[in-house]
């Protein structure tokens, strides 16, 4: 199989999974109990608001009718209207969250594979000794850490106590936002602060959206390299004792040179596999860490509409979280494909 | 070899050198030059529930937003305990009610300007009443408060000159002026039959008023929630000339949690903390030199509902056997570590006609308890069971505590066995409304500051339906009916006080405590006032230099 027949049957498998996992979202809102309509009256029941309300969601309508409304809505992009008082569009709602999480998701996969691949191949270099064992306690303590507990300790210590960085937020509260590029009249802006500051041109802005993303990502970043911890070193381990591994050191190549240029070649596609399952669990723990931050990302914005009951809220950013994480695994089993020929037979 | 090496590490030195200078030139020169003096930096972990326009909004910080933006009639002094003396001209510069008070007239302040310079006259009063009761919004205090079943109309008199018909004498109706609900909207930005909502990257569309000692500079909703919202001082403010308001720039800025809060505060990132700081947080804070903590009445209530659907709850002594069988000091001061006030009456401590009426039933008096319990072969043998219900989202401050309190304090009696149940509040108002809880747990803020508002939405036959309590008493019906529509403080006060009696007597619920309003800031802030309004009033805060 060429790599591009190998793309093309990669996209079209993806395609029948976003429809079912679409589908399940909009049956499993539908059959909670409850009258999601009810839920949000406070006073008394109001039979005309609440058929108003009903109408304005399109709850009115036959589910079938239901079904194909949500789905050639999500292809024109809309997401369906929240339930709380102004019926705002929910994929307005979502894609101003998205972002920051979005940013924080990145940087902390950044800090979390660098961790873990650097400790887990100096322990793996270790294998056995002191510093190999260290390396695996730590990897087994950031691991267990709550993300919460872990973030409480550095608001503490480097923020109350040292006042070296921002306990919480996203940008200072007397920075304007960065607003990215303006190229006649054209706004050309991603949403992720670190990269608008950049595109604006504004290296305060920039510094200062990178000091208050250092906690954040740092926190949840620590948490995940434990995994990376783990697999790097294993990997490592048995790609350290193959015969190339040898042969290249008998060659007289640098150690630094063998470890990182050859076999921690060999022994990253495990790792490449990690990032794009860890990428999920990295948004399911983004919520906590959002929180401890007051980080204004999708976590935050998807407890907040579960505590409110708004179903049609909950619906879109299940679907948006499904469909990114489907993204990013295809993106990742191109990876693999490409790094790995092998793959493709 | 070796020497082309050293070249390639020499040249990559000097670029990352080269890059590190420009990044912190950079840096520098673009910061901003020191913050202004004029700023003042306010965390909280609250966000506007549905929108800044009056005939919609009806949450606490949508009304905080509004009292900067808008104006009201009147206002009430900063320190008032609720009663009509308290309330002082704002749009309006006096005020006369006829002696059936049936009409209300009120001269309006002349020259007074909107933000856009637009000028405001009587017409604007009008508009701002046949707008809030014509949408009619489900969500919003128009409805939630009846005015139309209290305005019969507004008539404009001449350009500075309004007057209100009213369908009842309503003694509380000054209340109702100076509340954020009756804030006068501009025309130009307020259409007659819709509400004003969030407007992305357009805050002079995103609310309908104008008047106030602020514009709104900008609000930034992320997720359907406020992530910051920029005041800045309006020029037009009719006090402006009067030095309000005292800071140029507000910038609030929203946290997650109270946890978010208190940590933002205690690193000195903020200048104020308002709302809200859990009382270990508080406490803790007092003993912290950078930092002040305010104290001042709140006028937040929590009480039981007793539902009288069910037996034996329909049996007036058994209800007061609960009544009398409660340890508010074990609430107070375990639960909310002494922050919080003892309630005996649904109208709270501070506001005029509280009476202690519910101490006649003791706190707790675990005698009276068995006696009446036992007139219905309760003992402890044969316990009186029920299950008592809380809410569990958040709702409200400590809500499992306050029910573990609860039931010990109902279980110290040795003659009632209490099963706890708890809901999240959406399900928790859809069991209320389905009478599905025999005993539960409530919560009120006020809409207006008069005790009507305590009392009238709660044990008035038709304003207290919401609660489906199935309580229904002529008397109290009558008696409420004569305190609304008498506009003498002493005469309302005395009726007050049967009304407090009479609901001991009949018990459909029990007060439980009165919360306290906390807020937090740097020892350099200035200008707070907590009173039972609770009012936040931006434009009397100030930093010293």
């Amino acid at each position: 199989m060429t790599l591009r027949t190998y793309i093309i049957s990669r996209i079209l498998l993806t395609i029948p999974m976003i429809f079912i996992l679409l589908t399940m979202v909009f049956i499993v809102v539908r059959v909670l109990p409850g009258d999601p309509v009810l839920l949000h009256f406070e006073k008394a029941e109001n039979p005309e608001a609440m058929e108003e309300m009903r109408r304005k969601l399109g709850l009115d309508k036959p589910l079938w009718i239901q079904y194909f409304d949500y789905l050639s809505g999500l292809l024109r992009g809309d997401l369906g209207k929240s339930m709380a008082p102004g019926f705002y569009p929910v994929a307005q709602q979502i894609f101003s969250a998205f972002p920051a999480t979005l940013e924080l998701a990145i940087f902390s996969m950044i800090i979390a594979v660098l961790i873990g691949i650097f400790l887990g191949v100096e322990a793996a270099k270790a294998y056995n000794k002191p510093k190999d064992h260290a390396i695996r306690i730590f990897g087994i303590v950031t691991y267990a850490i709550p993300v919460f507990f872990l973030g409480m300790i550095f608001q503490i210590t480097l923020g109350v106590g040292l006042h070296l960085l921002p306990v919480g937020l996203r940008k200072s509260p007397t920075m304007d936002a960065p607003v990215g590029l303006n190229i006649g009249g054209i706004n050309l802006s991603t949403g992720l602060y670190t990269v608008d500051s950049l595109l604006e041109g504004n290296i305060y802005k920039f510094v200062e959206s990178l000091r208050y993303l250092v906690l954040p990502s740092l926190t949840l970043g620590l948490v995940l390299s434990g995994v990376f911890i783990r697999l790097t070193r294993s990997n490592m381990l048995e790609t350290l004792r193959l015969d190339f591994v040898t042969a290249a050191k008998a060659r007289g190549l640098k150690e630094r040179v063998v470890t990182y240029g050859y076999a921690l070649r060999n022994a990253f596609l495990p790792v490449l596999t990690m990032m794009g399952l860890q990428f999920a669990t990295l948004l399911g723990g983004a919520i906590l860490t959002e929180t401890t931050f007051s980080w204004p990302g999708l976590g935050r914005y998807i407890v907040d509409r579960i505590n409110f009951r708004d179903y049609t809220a909950i619906q879109g950013a299940i679907v948006v979280f499904g469909i990114f994480v489907s993204i990013v695994s295809l993106v990742v089993d191109l990876l693999y494909a490409y790094l790995d020929p092998r793959i493709r037979l | 070899m070796r020497e082309k090496a050293i070249g390639k590490m020499v040249i990559i030195g000097i670029v990352i050198v080269i890059i590190i200078i420009a990044g912190v030139a950079g840096y520098y020169l673009t910061m901003p030059k020191t913050r202004l003096k004029d700023t003042l930096i306010m965390g909280t972990t609250d966000s506007v529930e549905s929108c800044l326009d009056p005939a919609r909004a009806y949450d606490f910080f949508g009304w905080e937003i509004i009292q900067s933006l808008g104006c009201g009639l009147v206002e009430y002094r900063a320190g008032a305990t609720g009663s009509i003396d308290d309330i002082v001209p704002s749009l309006a510069t006096s005020w006369d009610v006829s002696s059936d008070g049936l009409v209300w007239t009120f001269n309006l302040r002349e020259g007074v300007k909107y933000d856009d310079g637009t000028e405001f006259n009587a017409t604007h009063v009008k508009y701002t009443f046949d707008r809030g009761m014509g949408i009619a919004d489900e969500d919003g205090p128009f409805v939630g408060i009846g005015y139309s079943d209290i305005i019969e109309n507004v008539t404009v008199v001449s350009k500075y000159v309004v007057k209100f018909y009213l369908k009842i004498p309503f003694a509380a109706f000054l209340s109702l002026m100076a509340c954020q609900a009756s804030y006068i909207v501009d025309p130009a930005y307020a259409p007659m039959d819709s509400v004003v909502e969030y407007v992305e990257g357009n805050p002079r569309a995103s609310h309908p008023m104008g008047l106030g000692p602020y514009k709104l500079k900008s609000w930034t909703r992320v997720g359907g929630k406020d992530d910051e919202i920029r005041l800045e001082a309006n020029p037009n403010y009719w006090n402006a000339t009067g030095g309000y308001p005292k800071t140029k720039n507000i910038i609030i800025k929203m946290y997650a949690d109270s946890a978010g809060l208190a940590t933002a505060m205690n690193a000195l990132e903020i200048d104020i903390a308002f709302r809200q700081l859990s009382a270990t947080d508080i406490n803790s804070m007092k003993t912290n030199t950078n930092l002040r903590v305010w104290e001042g009445t709140g006028a937040f209530i929590q009480y039981l509902v007793l539902q009288e659907k069910y037996a034996p709850f329909n049996e007036t002594k058994i209800r007061q056997a609960i009544g009398a069988a409660i340890n508010r000091t074990t609430i107070v001061q375990t639960v909310f570590l002494g922050q919080a006030q003892k309630l005996y009456s649904m109208i709270p401590i501070g506001m005029f006609s509280h009476t202690d009426a519910f101490q006649t039933l003791g706190d707790p008096n675990y005698t009276l308890t068995r006696e009446l319990l036992s007139e219905f072969g309760y003992n402890e043998a044969n316990k009186l069971s029920f299950k008592l219900w809380y809410e569990s989202s958040g709702h409200y401050p400590q809500s499992p505590q306050q029910a573990q309190a609860l039931k010990a304090s109902l279980e110290a009696s040795g003659v009632i066995s209490v099963t706890l149940d708890s809901a999240d509040w959406a399900s928790y108002r859809e069991k209320r409304r389905n009478e599905e809880m025999e005993a539960f747990i409530l919560g009120w803020y006020p809409d207006y500051i008069d005790p009507d508002d305590y009392i009238y939405p709660f044990v008035h036959s038709s304003g207290g339906s919401w609660l489906h309590h199935n309580y229904n008493s002529t008397q109290m019906d009558e008696l409420i009916a004569w305190a609304r529509g008498n506009t003498s403080t002493t005469v309302r006060s005395n009726l007050y006080a049967e009304i407090q009696d009479l609901l001991v007597e009949d018990c459909p619920l029990v007060p439980l405590y009165q919360g306290s309003a906390y807020a937090v800031t740097k020892t350099n802030v200035k200008g707070i006032y907590l009173d039972i309004t609770q009012s936040w009033r931006h434009w009397m805060v100030y930093a010293e230099e």
